[in-house]
């Protein structure tokens, strides 16, 4: 999946996986502010975002 | 672009990550509001597909969880 | 019977569990549930998960009881609940039977001055050490030390049986059970938390892993995750620098060792709770000498007095997969006594109309809801509300203060109506909890349920974005949209309805097959027990007597005789199942009984194939008439047999075929089996000499004591390894045995008269039947449960369960137990007549299909088939059984045709949402 969103020019930072057990409230929290984190270094997602004339 | 918060569609396995994250509300632990959660009841239900409509609809991520 | 009801100065009924009243208690207590590892308020929640999710104020620590000051909690209440004026209250109850199930108390190492567990910081309980691994526990599961630096251990040992098979320093001679398995699972668990540089070490006796995969577990703690083991009884534990300890221990090879741990977990027995055997005595009923409950291994759920069961750890030590099998156990044998008032006191509900939205385009009703100060504090709600109302498709919003009270629901349901509204969202909190509540409402407004989506902005949003109110908002809002979006395309779902045929079918005549089918049978069920043998019994009937002594013969007589006695049960022995079609609730079995086929339709069936015992291929098995399996030697002591009554040594060899590479499972009966063999040699003739070559002894709870009896009575055990495995030699025929002494290390010649090999349970492996209920084996070829622990007598595919040697070896006491397991399980179908299924199932579209069969093979739950070749209608395409769909989706996204849907959670609705999250404001 993160090749595929490579190979089409989004960054691989724009999709996380992960397994978290519903008792795990502090892993959750922990890779949310990971994801967050990342994903604010990255700036908006521009590249692959569809392009249409959007009316205001 | 200071103010720019990043949007993050999140898809949560109802009986994990889903369950972790009322959790986390539960214990009031705080962290950042990026996240959009689309509650799927397992994450076998996950399919590529959903994961390039959301970046094609403007979001800046995407978080499978299980 | 009487009961009184503490107060819990709450009124439940109107609590709604928001937490404002615990931010603001003033009194800060140590917390029971975390083992005073931290710190709670007087007013709680015992933890995260409690039901009733209902707060509790403790009598013994509030100000406000103790002193009469203070109030905080009642005045800061949004919902009135606190009531401090409640009292005590007694309550009557007519029931027809009880059942016991009051647990155990952790061993208190307090008293232990050798352990110093009162003094050493670093020396923990593994109840402590449990909560400490636990992520939502004191730590968040990162493992610190209880000393003063509150360091990451790098150097933790485990020393079992503190308060278990030990009669010095307490009165516990029995083996707790659990404790070798659980200080495994901590150290395994510690070690992935903490990586590779902590070193684990796990001190104890005879390693008892004796449940079902337990030892494949223990073998990868010692190959895989590095765990070491020392087998030496740890006698003191000392301070030392930095707060760590010094161990003083002797090695196997007699070696005297210090060594420096810098934490130590005392793996605590379990033990009676003083509170439980107080009350045993005032019901009188009989408690063992370790007062445990004293229980019959043909009845092991009955209590001495009539009408009284027990379940769980009170009955003896036990794991969790036991307990919940007896449990179910406990539950039918009160079944068995109540089935004459089944349904008597049952209430209909009253069915409201359902109202056809079909053509209607949707109105959807927002509702928001500020769960008092709870999402209203940091969202703005009426701004939602208001938001809400600029949505397509949204035809009224408003805010309440609680959605979930009963006169809100009320005003929903009248505003369903009276706005003529065919979708509801409810922001609020999560759907886990509430959503079954607010989908009664649109039933009970005369809406399908299923046209019904929640936000939560409560758990996902207001308590989590506390200091960001703005965003918080944002957020809200597009959780609504995302929802409203969702609920536009919502249909009203149909659950099938399914008619339960009220016959069971029993498969396997042994001692298991045949608990259920009595059990099925006296609580008024038509049952059928199908068995391969021409009589029925099973391995029971090569077995002398249990370990608590009762004679098995005599005990399978009776229990055959009211089997066939019962008008319910029909035997069909002789017989073999060659055909199984159809799926809960209708099941249609092809039977070969005596050469005649025959056709039986049943709603569920129940898997006792049992098992039998290998046939040794080592130890010169099948060379001499003196060499012979355990079953064996029970049959020649059962016949009085006179090489056995002329014997003057005997030797047992255990482990024949178990915990072996290519058999790496512990059989768990023959330890016991041997020990009580071994006894009664020794009763018969007590000069005859008897030893027991072994690798751990595994006489697991009170059969402990079967262990110590037979050193008492002179029996020898010696222990091998697996890699110095005893040699067995015909010296002119002369049958002598030789191996390693592990406490002289010095080779050891045997001569004797009789050798009896102990060889491992195999299951009956019988693929054909797998296939025809769908049903899963694992590699040694027992059948997988639905779950180890919680799920232990039942399987995944609905309608069918299991039990006996089947599931995996065991004695007689536990196969009884798991066969009337299997029995209350079933019946928790058949009781009911008509099944409901949930409305969210896959459906296919056979125009779309490929015929391709990934569904078919992936379905945990046996949903999917083909339809038959020769049907009128889609031939050979795939099929869901909405009964047994769960609804998980795998099917849908695995389907390469895109011919499956997932009503509720269809790709529209996910795009939808998707979509509806993205947009720009």
């Amino acid at each position: 999946m993160k090749n595929l969103l490579e190979l089409m020019g989004v960054e691989p930072d724009r999709i996380h996986f992960s397994w978290i057990s519903s008792a795990e409230s502090t892993k959750f929290v922990q890779v949310v502010n990971e994801i967050a984190e990342k994903v604010k270094a990255l700036g908006p997602n521009r590249h692959f975002v569809k392009q249409e004339a959007k009316v205001a | 672009m200071t103010d720019w918060e990043p949007k993050i569609v999140s898809f949560l396995c109802n009986w994990c990550s889903y369950g972790a994250a009322d959790l986390a509300g539960v214990s009031r632990m705080q962290y950042p509001a990026n996240i959009r959660v689309v509650r799927i009841p397992c994450t076998g239900r996950m399919s590529p597909k959903f994961a390039l409509a959301a970046l094609r609809e403007g979001a800046d991520a995407v978080w499978v969880s299980g | 019977m009487d009961l009184i009801q503490h107060p819990r100065y709450i009124d439940e009924t109107k609590c709604i569990a928001c937490g404002a009243c615990e931010e603001k208690c003033p009194k800060k207590v140590i917390d029971p549930y975390n083992i005073g590892l931290a710190k709670r308020k007087s007013i709680y929640v015992e933890y995260a998960q409690a039901v009733p999710l209902k707060y509790a104020i403790d009598p013994e620590s509030c100000i406000m009881l103790k002193k009469g000051k203070c109030g905080a909690c009642q005045k800061l209440c949004p919902v009135d609940a606190i009531d401090f004026d409640q009292k005590e209250t007694s309550v009557k109850l007519e029931v027809g039977a009880v059942i016991l199930a009051p647990g155990f108390k952790p061993f208190d190492p307090k008293r232990f001055d050798n352990y110093q567990y009162a003094k050493l910081p670093n020396v923990v309980t593994s109840m402590e050490f449990e909560r400490l691994l636990s992520a939502s526990g004191p730590t968040q599961g990162h493992i610190s030390r209880k000393s003063k630096d509150h360091g990451d251990p790098k150097k933790i040992a485990w020393l079992q049986c503190v308060g278990s098979r030990d009669m010095n320093r307490c009165d516990n001679p029995y083996c707790s059970s659990v404790c070798c398995m659980y200080a495994l699972k901590e150290a395994v668990i510690a070690k992935e938390h903490a990586g590779d540089d902590l070193e684990c070490a796990i001190f104890f006796m005879d390693m008892r892993t004796h449940g079902k995969d337990f030892e494949r577990y223990y073998d990868a703690a010692r190959e895989k995750h590095g765990i070491r083991f020392e087998r030496t009884k740890v006698h003191t534990i000392n301070p030392a620098a930095n707060d760590n300890l010094e161990m003083r221990y002797i090695k196997e090879s007699g070696e005297s060792i210090s060594e420096i741990f810098d934490m130590v977990v005392l793996s605590v027995g379990l033990e009676a709770n003083p509170a439980v055997t107080d009350l045993a005595k005032k019901i009188n009923i009989d408690l063992t000498d370790n007062q445990f409950c004293n229980t019959n291994s043909f009845s092991p759920v009955a209590t001495s007095r009539p009408g009284i069961f027990v379940c769980g750890a009170f009955q003896g030590p036990k794991d969790i997969p036991q307990s919940v099998v007896d449990s179910s156990a406990a539950a039918a044998a009160a079944g068995e006594i109540l089935s004459t008032a089944r349904n008597s006191l049952t209430k209909v509900e009253e069915k409201i109309p359902e109202k056809n939205i079909s053509g209607e385009r949707p109105r959807v009703g927002v509702f928001v809801c500020k769960c008092g100060i709870n999402i209203a504090g940091v969202v703005d709600v009426p701004a939602v509300a208001e938001y809400a109302t600029t949505l397509p498709y949204v035809e009224y919003a408003a805010d309440n203060l609680y959605s979930c009270s009963q006169d809100t629901q009320k005003t929903m349901a009248e505003l369903v109506k009276e706005k003529n509204l065919n979708r509801v969202v409810v922001a609020a909190c999560t759907p886990k909890t509430h959503e079954p509540l607010f989908q009664e409402t649109l039933t009970s407004a005369g809406l399908n349920k299923y046209l019904f989506e929640m936000a939560n902005i409560r758990n996902h949003d207001s308590w989590v974005h506390k200091n960001n109110p703005d965003l918080a908002t944002e957020k809200a809002k597009d959780l609504v949209r995302a929802a409203v979006s969702k609920a536009v395309l919502a249909e009203p779902l149909k659950e099938s309805e399914l008619t339960v045929n009220q016959t069971a079918l029993v498969i396997g005549g042994g001692i298991s097959g045949m608990a259920a089918a009595q059990s099925l049978a006296l609580q008024g069920y038509k049952t059928h027990i199908v068995e391969r043998d021409d009589q029925l019994g099973g391995q029971a009937r090569n077995i002398l007597q249990t370990a608590k002594g009762e004679n098995v013969s005599e005990n399978l007589q009776a229990m055959t005789a009211g089997i066939e006695s019962n008008s319910n049960i029909t035997i069909h022995l002789n017989t073999t199942i060659d055909d199984v079609q159809g799926f809960v609730g209708n099941f249609k079995s092809k039977i070969n009984e005596n050469g005649s086929e025959k056709s039986l339709e049943h709603g569920v069936a129940i898997i006792a194939t049992g098992g039998h015992a290998l046939v040794p291929e080592e130890y010169l098995y099948g060379q001499d008439p003196r060499i012979m399996t355990s079953l064996e030697l029970d049959r020649k002591m059962i016949n009085n047999d006179p090489d056995v009554a002329k014997a003057q040594t005997a030797v047992f060899i255990q482990c024949v075929g178990s915990r072996e590479p290519n058999r790496p499972y512990c059989s768990r009966v023959c330890c016991t089996h041997t020990v009580d063999s071994a006894l009664e040699l020794k009763k018969r003739k007590p000069e005859m000499s008897v030893f027991v070559l072994y690798r751990d002894i595994r006489t697991y709870g009170e059969r402990e004591l079967l262990y110590r009896e037979a050193r008492e009575a002179g029996v020898i055990f010696i222990r091998f390894g697996l890699e110095n495995k005893p040699q067995v030699n015909l010296e002119k025929k002369q049958l002598c045995i030789t191996l390693t002494d592990h406490i002289l290390n010095r080779p050891v010649r045997i001569e004797t008269d009789l050798l009896t090999l102990a060889s491992s349970i195999l299951p009956a492996r019988d693929e054909k039947l797998a296939v025809f209920f769908k049903v899963p084996v694992n590699e040694d070829g027992f059948y997988i449960e639905r779950h180890a622990k919680l799920g232990p007598s039942e399987f995944a595919t609905d309608g069918v369960f299991l039990c006996g040697l089947a599931h995996y070896p065991k004695p007689i006491d536990e196969s009884i137990a798991q066969g009337k397991a299997a029995a209350s399980r079933a019946i928790t179908l058949l009781a009911r007549e008509t099944i409901f299924t949930s409305g969210q199932v896959a459906e296919t579209n056979p125009a779309m299909c490929s015929q391709c069969g990934v569904c078919v093979s992936l379905c945990p739950y046996s949903a999917p088939d083909f339809i038959p070749g020769d049907a009128r209608m889609n031939a050979g395409k795939a099929q869901i059984n909405p009964v047994l769909c769960k609804g998980c989706g795998l099917c849908v996204a695995s389907c390469r045709s895109g011919a499956i849907h997932l009503k509720g959670f269809d790709n529209d609705q996910i795009f939808a949402q998707i979509f509806a999250i993205n947009m720009v404001n």
